[in-house]
């Protein structure tokens, strides 16, 4: 599949063109723009019930689209993310990576998506009681708030809530107040994600909470 | 008339030096600096989509009530223009030809473009965007914004647009506005919402980010408004 990420990194755009016969799953609300001739079809994500738990506790929707090209030339697809800031690739030969919420944009048909449990502390942290596993062989996008740094995590990682977009399965989180309640109210740090394992993280370098933070005493 | 788009494409701003007695149109707010002999009136623009009536048509299309016209002195004058998201800036040259803009991408224009309330659209029902269009016709130059880059695509025969992503497009295109989904209920879970379907040869301009799902990602999280 070829495609091509312009506008790097604030406004990361994914332009895609689709041979004869090629397919791509998207988020619902992803396709900014597509020639005329593209199927589009709206499936359940992973089938209707584990569909519904994504879009209740994934943060997803419980849709995916799916763009093909059924003619005889190359088509072209845009798509996008609701924030603005970088889109990241993924190519998946057998490894796995896990996604929080809200940062799924693509993925192609060789991939497999899964909704995973995430652990009550996952959900306590406002990261959602289940995160997406992506497995299997292809591409996948997602997408973050701001750029993107790439971790190698070996034993132990501090990661503040709200960053960290993506991350292999080796990893394991334990989310926890920063340090002690007192240090984490006057700090403003609140929760953070103390990992553990080894493997590739990826965070993002704003976060939607904290945009969130500073607009609220503004809304009078 | 000289036109500089500084800090493309995240924060761009306009920066239009003026010859003498010349004018400018721009949208009441847009304006972030400017010579100090600049005369600044605040109008219900005249002609077509002028009078009180235009400029109500002009606020229910998301627009403000009022444009602001920036007249320079009996020396050269310097103003800067700015959109209010982070975003591209796009100068559009007139050429006698009709060209349609969404409705917040309007930002500025010279006095030989006429802007008028082409269509009156209707608040979808799917994804809540409100589809009113600004046309403008005759000749000059028009400024548009956008929140994200712009990228522009050359269409011959059909393209889709999700309407959120829509800047402007070029007047010699058909279009109609459909669902994304042939079903109603791809249409209403899909996402996509409406879309506009052109068909013909002409250019759009899209944003490559669409401002309402911005608004709902970090809207979503805020208090209601009390």
């Amino acid at each position: 599949m070829k495609y091509d990420i312009r506008y790097k990194p604030a406004f990361a755009t994914l332009f895609l063109t689709l041979k004869p016969g090629e397919r791509i799953f998207a988020e619902a609300g992803a396709m900014a723009s597509m020639a005329g001739k593209i199927g589009m079809k709206t499936e359940f994500f992973g089938g209707f019930i584990p569909g519904l738990l994504k879009s209740f506790f994934g943060g997803e929707s419980m849709f995916v689209n799916h763009f093909s090209n059924s003619t005889s030339q190359p088509l072209d697809l845009v798509l996008t993310q609701s924030s603005i800031g970088d889109i990241t690739t993924i190519e998946l030969t057998g490894n796995e990576l896990c996604l929080q919420p809200g940062a799924y944009i693509a993925h192609t048909p060789g991939v497999k998506v899964e909704l995973q449990w995430a652990g009550f502390s996952s959900w306590f942290a406002g990261e959602g009681l289940f995160k997406l596993k992506l497995s299997g062989r292809g591409m996948a996008f997602f997408g973050t708030y701001g750029g993107v740094s790439e971790v190698m995590v070996k034993d132990q990682f501090v990661v503040d809530n709200g960053h960290l977009v993506a991350y292999e399965p080796g990893i394991k989180m334990n989310v926890q107040l920063s340090g002690g309640l007192m240090g984490s109210v006057t700090s403003g740090e609140g929760f953070v994600n103390r990992l553990e394992g080894s493997g590739k993280i990826y965070l993002q370098s704003r976060s939607v909470d904290g945009l969130v933070r500073f607009l609220r005493p503004k809304f009078r | 008339m000289k036109l500089d788009v500084l800090h493309q494409p995240d924060s761009a701003i306009a920066k239009i030096t003026m010859a003498p007695q010349e004018e400018l149109i721009a949208e009441a707010g847009a304006m972030v600096a400017m010579s100090s002999d600049m005369n600044v009136s605040t109008t219900l623009r005249k002609g077509k989509g002028g009078g009180v009536f235009g400029g109500m048509k002009r606020m229910l299309a998301g627009e403000s009530l009022f444009l602001s016209v920036f007249r320079s002195g009996n020396s050269d004058a310097e103003i800067y223009l700015a959109p209010k998201l982070l975003g591209d800036i796009l100068p559009y040259q007139m050429k006698g030809t009709e060209l349609v803009v969404q409705s917040t991408g309007y930002m500025a224009s010279t006095p030989g473009v006429e802007i008028d309330l082409g269509f009156t659209g209707f608040k979808s029902l799917f994804s809540g965007e409100s589809l009113f269009w600004l046309s403008a016709s005759g000749s000059g130059l028009v400024l548009l914004s956008a929140f994200g880059s712009i990228y522009e695509v050359d269409i011959d025969g059909d393209y889709v647009v999700d309407t959120g992503h829509i800047v402007a497009f070029e007047r010699t295109l058909d279009y109609s506005i459909a669902k994304a989904n042939k079903s109603w209920a791809g249409a209403f879970f899909g996402g996509e919402g409406l879309v506009c379907q052109f068909r013909g040869t002409g250019k759009v301009f899209c944003q490559t980010h669409n401002p309402g799902a911005f608004g709902q990602l970090v809207g979503s999280k805020l208090p209601p408004r009390g």
